[in-house]
């Protein structure tokens, strides 16, 4: 099994008293589009920090493309190709919106710092094709026309694209997206079901998203699986389909049958 | 004539030096009382350097920033290491600073090099001018520029605007700041290594905490995230003491006030988020030269 690109095995971490995950184990081939879902306090984002670092695990093992990234400092595993977004976005607020999605290209950046006193050319080569980069990614979630406007002055709908791409930036091969239809009305949803199924299919990353609003899970997930976590536990696995008519989840999580259609 | 070059030369070194704490604080968000021990650490050793060991001015100030500079790790690495942030940071700067100034206080030589401790290290050769402190100036302010507006400056911007979404993002936080500090402490030693080249003097009453607060004042009156805010209240800090001399005793009142007022109605600074930029220049060149042009072709 050593071509999964993430393989998270009995991982669990505990707050105190509150063990707020459980002997979690994921497994995700390079590719795949997985939803994470949940109640309030099920321990989703929790799970995202402990990827990336934010959180330390209490036990367990979590290995990126056949490799262990326990203990790696969140930008060393943001420069191997793990990205996120938030849950409550956190752009550069006042940064423009061109300048929040360069800074995910040159977080590490390309030149020596001798250069950055003196711009040579071939720094200044380099600033140009960052430039035409991070212009190309805000064409591909339609901010091109905003590139030059605050990051803290865009609408909220506009944030999360931002913020999705100044996570597509740093160019990762897992993606992680905590809620990205947060807050959005249906409309706001269909469009942004259509930008991550476009963003999945042509930058072949493999993805794993958190979300409420069930349309949007059952949508992008048709072709794949949705893990369910109650109170730190999984409590299942499996295609859009079998989730719903799962009676523990169902019991857990989306309420009694016949409200559901 | 004497008495204006004085000012110059005075609000130059003040210039070099809030630039120091404006990519420190102004850029990366790391508030500092500090600087007064890194023009001290740079001023002596580059009047070391000129006076015992004969080295070129010049050569002796880039010495002195490079000590300084280097010397500002022993606070960064294990500040930035353990996250010390905001108040804790400034408090640390403080500490470090101090002892700077103690420690010289109380080192009357170092081997044959006799600093005088508290009575201060005398006869420094005298080499700073109003053209060297204008040349300083403009170089300062062309690479600090040069560094803000680079991959690595909007690095620290970043960091000062979202440290973890910064560091989620790649960016290394430890390096980032310990090359903000690098350069900041550079910056405050070459301002110690004019100063002592000015005065021909130099005394550890000069490094007190009055002297950064009046740095870190130039950058919060200034503005955040600007370069030319600073400059100019660095400048009018030195200059606005000399006007109004008969109210001395009142300049820290004043300031303090203004302080709140600053903090109240405008929190980011008088020229907080303005970058210097010459584009208003480039827009009226632009201007002039296409009138110019079509012109011609008309004619």
């Amino acid at each position: 099994m050593s071509e999964e690109i993430l393989n998270i095995k009995n991982l669990t971490v505990d707050f105190g008293g509150v063990r707020a995950v459980n002997n979690v184990s994921i497994a995700l081939q390079p590719g795949e589009f997985v939803g994470l879902i949940g109640p309030n306090g099920a321990g989703k984002t929790t799970i995202l920090n402990l990827i990336t670092n934010a959180i330390k695990p209490t036990s367990g093992e979590i290995n990126f493309k056949g490799q262990s990234i326990l203990g790696k400092s969140p930008d060393r595993i943001c420069q191997l190709g793990i990205s996120r977004t938030f849950q409550n976005i956190r752009l550069f607020p006042q940064m423009t919106a061109y300048e929040n999605v360069e800074l995910g290209f040159h977080s590490e950046p390309h030149y020596s710092l001798a250069e950055a006193f003196i711009r040579t050319p071939h720094a200044r080569k380099i600033e140009i094709d960052t430039r035409k980069k991070a212009m190309e990614l805000l064409e591909i979630v339609n901010l091109k026309e905003h590139s030059h406007a605050r990051a803290s002055s865009l609408p909220y709908g506009l944030q999360r694209r931002l913020e999705m791409a100044r996570a597509m930036a740093t160019s990762p091969e897992l993606l992680l997206l905590d809620e990205p239809a947060a807050g959005m009305n249906d409309d706001e949803c269909n469009d942004l079901v259509q930008l991550i199924r476009q963003i999945h299919t042509s930058m072949k990353y493999t993805i794993i998203m958190i979300e409420h609003h069930m349309n949007v899970v059952m949508d992008l997930c048709r072709d794949s699986r949705i893990y369910v976590l109650n109170l730190g536990s999984l409590l299942a696995v499996g295609s859009p389909t079998e989730i719903q008519n799962n009676p523990d989840v169902i019991r857990a999580y989306l309420g009694e049958r016949k409200q559901h259609d | 004539m004497g008495y204006i070059n004085t000012i110059i030369i005075l609000g130059g070194i003040n210039i070099i030096a809030a630039l120091g704490v404006a990519i420190l604080t102004g850029y990366t968000g790391l508030f500092t009382i500090g600087h007064a021990g890194f023009m001290a650490l740079g001023g002596y050793m580059s009047a070391i350097m000129a006076k015992e060991f004969n080295v070129p001015f010049p050569i002796a100030i880039l010495i002195g920033g490079t000590f300084a500079g280097l010397c500002s790790f022993i606070i960064g690495y294990p500040a930035f290491r353990s996250q010390l942030r905001g108040d804790y940071f400034a408090i640390a700067t403080l500490g470090f600073s101090e002892s700077i100034r103690l420690l010289l206080n109380n080192t009357k030589t170092i081997g044959s090099i006799k600093l005088g401790g508290a009575f201060g290290y005398m006869a420094i050769p005298n080499h700073t001018t109003v053209l060297v402190v204008v040349i300083a100036v403009i170089l300062s302010l062309f690479f600090m520029h040069m560094f803000v507006t680079s991959q690595y400056g909007k690095n620290c911007i970043a960091v000062s605007q979202d440290e973890v979404a910064a560091q989620m993002m790649g960016v290394n936080l430890l390096k980032t700041k310990m090359i903000a500090l690098f350069i900041s402490a550079f910056y405050a030693g070459v301002a110690g290594g004019l100063m002592a080249f000015y005065f021909a003097y130099l005394s550890p009453s000069f490094f007190t905490i009055t002297k950064s607060s009046d740095l870190l004042a130039a950058v919060v009156f200034g503005g955040i995230q600007s370069l030319i805010g600073p400059v100019i209240t660095a400048f009018i800090l030195v200059l606005f003491p000399e006007l109004l001399r008969s109210f001395a005793e009142w300049r820290l009142i004043i300031y303090g006030f203004l302080f709140v007022i600053v903090m109240i109605f405008r929190p980011q600074g008088l020229l907080g988020y303005v970058e210097m930029n010459f584009e208003f220049a480039r827009v009226w060149w632009n201007k002039m030269f296409r009138r110019k042009q079509s012109g011609t072709q008309e004619g």
